[in-house]
């Protein structure tokens, strides 16, 4: 299922800066164009190693706090799949951390997708 | 990629006494046609590396993509010298898609 838009005013306080990550489904995967994306999971491993990838963020990055969501199933074009959110004091270790846990997310996180056409049931 | 069809299991073709059940998923799944490979418990003193050539004959299909896959034992991603006893759960895990 895709992920909803969060509700305004949602995260904690004493940040200076909040940097939300949407991965959004594109409607080209691998040169085809696509309806959507399977995602599966392996399931209690993908919640631990999320855990543990978001622990090492926080010391690493002296974070406030970090939020991340990943869709199992269908997810359509245009929708999101995965969201993460990252609180800091300023913008530059929220950016950095951003990018950093997408890394460790697409290197170590047992999660895969599998794109359908629009003919695919 | 296809979903990946039933049958769920892959029975060895010597099922002898003791078996092991391996996890797979995303493109080994895809792979051999299944979700979980049951192989030859691999003995008392068994490190992950002495499962790889255990799955190569029990799924050659699988050939191709196995020296790209890491082993995961209850949840957590091991070194192929890793322990692997009777009771764990393994997971054979390749290139993930996630994000």
């Amino acid at each position: 299922m895709p992920l909803p838009w969060p509700a305004a005013g949602d995260g904690p306080g004493g940040y200076g800066a909040l940097v939300t990550f949407d991965g959004i489904v594109r409607p080209i995967e691998e040169g085809r164009s696509i309806a959507g994306l399977q995602y599966e999971a392996y399931r209690p491993m993908a919640d631990r190693m999320l855990l543990k990838i978001a622990g090492q963020a926080m010391e690493q990055f002296s974070l406030v706090d970090i939020e991340v969501d990943h869709s199992i199933g269908w997810v359509g074009t245009g929708e999101c799949s995965f969201r993460l959110r990252i609180a800091a004091m300023h913008r530059k270790e929220a950016l950095a951390a951003t990018d950093w846990f997408i890394d460790r997310l697409k290197l170590d996180v047992p999660i895969w997708k599998a794109g359908q056409t629009p003919m695919t049931p | 990629m296809q979903p990946v069809p039933t049958p769920e299991k892959y029975a060895p073709r010597d099922p002898g006494h003791g078996t092991l059940p391996i996890r797979l998923f995303g493109a080994e799944a895809a792979a051999a046609g299944v979700r979980i490979i049951e192989i030859p418990m691999p003995g008392p003193h068994a490190d992950c590396a002495s499962l790889r050539p255990i799955l190569l004959a029990v799924c050659p299909a699988i050939a191709g993509l196995l020296p790209g896959c890491r082993f995961a034992v209850n949840h957590e991603f091991v070194e192929d010298r890793h322990p692997v006893k009777p009771g764990d759960e393994v997971a054979l895990i390749g290139r993930v898609s996630g994000g």
